[in-house]
């Protein structure tokens, strides 16, 4: 893994908008194509081995907590429970997920699992592939996203409930809304019915007790841009278990148990010294050097690093509220001041890709920066 | 690992310019329904977002984020809302029937944005 100093592409801001990449730089640049960084094929090998590997660890890591009821490890309200049982006995359709890597040293080290709510998946599928069109068209890129996601659709298709597959999101936010449609763009081209209706606008018809899009029109199967953590504590949260269509919600509930960083103990705990996980803990445990987690935090909010018991790195943020994991410390790779962390795509239950994101500390927070990677 | 075949993207790109691409949607007013309009009081336009902030979105862009969204059913258009909330909770019913048990807005509070 190498990082390599580049000249943009020239008008690259118009490039990237062509292809409906609208967030590419807010008060600080998040798309940059000033560097790339480059991977030998055994060392993508590597990374495509080890998320199979924590894929597998995941589930069994799901299992385990269902069956040993860790639930208020994880702060998951009560009601929701044998909801979140019966996405996962009844095999609730799920898409995707993105493990946060630390690749230093021929090690691979997981650092979280977003597998709720990932985003830059556009990002990663479609921009940095334009990118690499561009660059140089002869080499490849560890990215079959694209395909993966369109094939997972179509394979989705009988699986789901009849009807329409409404996307949602939030408002306002084209960061969401462009992952959401691109998402969409995909399930279109599967072969699947879509429908947007955003996050807001979702209707709760008392009498039928069904959610409804701003036609009236039942919701029926449904993929949101929008955590668990937020939709169980809103005012419609107990709707969802009151559903009378019993609509899929894509990501299922269970994904609440993976996208809780209470998981990472769990898998610490269930397989110990394993070489990629990082030795993880409900309590800091004696540790000199660790990071102190949120068990629910998005961003890199209230993360602190913690170094021969000092503390190095603090981010603010307003989560805490249900508790700390503490992780050892791995510090990212530092390629002059600059820190990637690899996000490492699951999707249809195989890894299909990465993105890059550097940031200018140990801590990847909102202000990161998307770097291209090719394979040399 | 390796791309095998060329990447397409039919709606995103394309939703740039306009949500429904099949039929040009009805001027504001034609036939019997009756279209209730945000934009004349609400701040979305193009002009406004095109220039706006740091200048550094299009306003093509802005619109896509602001612009109306629908769908079309037995050949006409039905708009369903707007995308920007900014335009008031009225105007965002949309036009067909609404039903009078359907409650509204019990999702949507607890963040900005999903980052991460």
């Amino acid at each position: 893994m190498n990082r390599i100093n580049t000249t943009p592409r020239n008008h690259w801001q118009s490039a990237v908008e062509k292809l409906g990449f609208g967030f590419h730089t807010s008060d600080v640049p998040y798309w940059d194509e000033s560097a790339y960084y480059t991977f030998t094929s055994g060392e993508i090998d590597q990374l495509e081995k080890a998320t199979t590997a924590l894929w597998e660890m995941c589930l069994e890591a799901v299992q385990h907590v269902i069956d040993n009821k860790l639930y208020p490890k994880f702060h998951i309200p009560q009601e929701f429970i044998p909801y979140i049982e019966k996405t996962w006995n009844d095999d609730h359709p799920a898409i995707y997920g993105r493990f946060d890597l630390c690749f230093k040293n021929g090690q691979v080290k997981l650092l979280e699992f977003n597998a709720d709510t990932p985003t830059s998946l556009y990002e990663a599928g479609i921009v940095q592939w334009f990118w690499l069109q561009d660059f140089d068209k002869s080499k490849d890129q560890f990215n079959s996203i694209h395909e993966k996601l369109i094939a997972y659709w179509k394979y989705l298709k009988v699986y789901l409930n009849p009807g329409k597959l409404h996307f949602t999101c939030l408002k306002e936010t084209l960061e969401d809304l462009t992952n959401n449609e691109y998402m969409r763009d995909c399930a279109i081209q599967g072969g699947l019915d879509t429908k947007l209706v955003f996050i807001d606008d979702i209707g709760w018809e008392a009498e039928t007790s069904q959610f409804v899009d701003m036609e009236n029109e039942s919701i029926t199967n449904i993929f949101k841009l929008y955590p668990w953590e937020w939709l169980a504590n809103e005012s419609f949260g107990k709707n969802i278990l009151a559903d009378s269509n019993q609509a899929f919600w894509i990501e299922p509930a269970w994904k609440m148990i993976l996208s809780n960083k209470a998981i990472l103990p769990v898998l610490w705990e269930l397989f110990p010294n394993n070489e990629y996980l990082l030795p993880a803990y409900f309590e800091n445990n004696g540790m000199k050097d660790y990071v102190k987690k949120p068990i629910l935090s998005r961003e890199g909010a209230n993360i602190e690093v913690v170094k021969h018991y000092g503390t190095i790195e603090k981010s603010d943020g307003e989560y805490g509220e249900e508790g700390f994991i503490y992780q050892e410390l791995f510090e990212l790779p530092d390629f002059d001041d600059n820190f990637p962390v690899i996000g490492s795509w699951v999707i249809g239950q195989e890894p299909a890709g990465m993105g890059i994101r550097e940031a200018k500390s140990l801590i990847t927070d909102n202000k990161s920066r998307f770097i291209p990677h090719l394979i040399v | 690992m390796k791309k095998s075949s060329t990447v397409k993207l039919i709606l995103i790109t394309a939703a740039l310019a306009s949500c429904n691409q099949k039929k040009k949607e009805p001027e504001w007013g034609e036939g019997s329904k009756t279209y209730v309009r945000g934009d004349s009081t609400a701040p979305y336009t193009r002009t406004h977002y095109g220039h706006g902030g740091n200048g550094l979105l299009t306003a093509a862009l802005w619109y896509y984020a602001f612009r109306p969204y629908g769908n079309y059913s037995n050949g006409n258009y039905t708009r369903a809302g707007y995308y920007s909330s900014a335009i008031s909770q009225r105007s965002n019913i949309g036009s067909n029937g609404f039903k009078g048990s359907v409650t509204r807005g019990g999702f949507g509070r607890s963040g900005y944005s999903v980052g991460g």
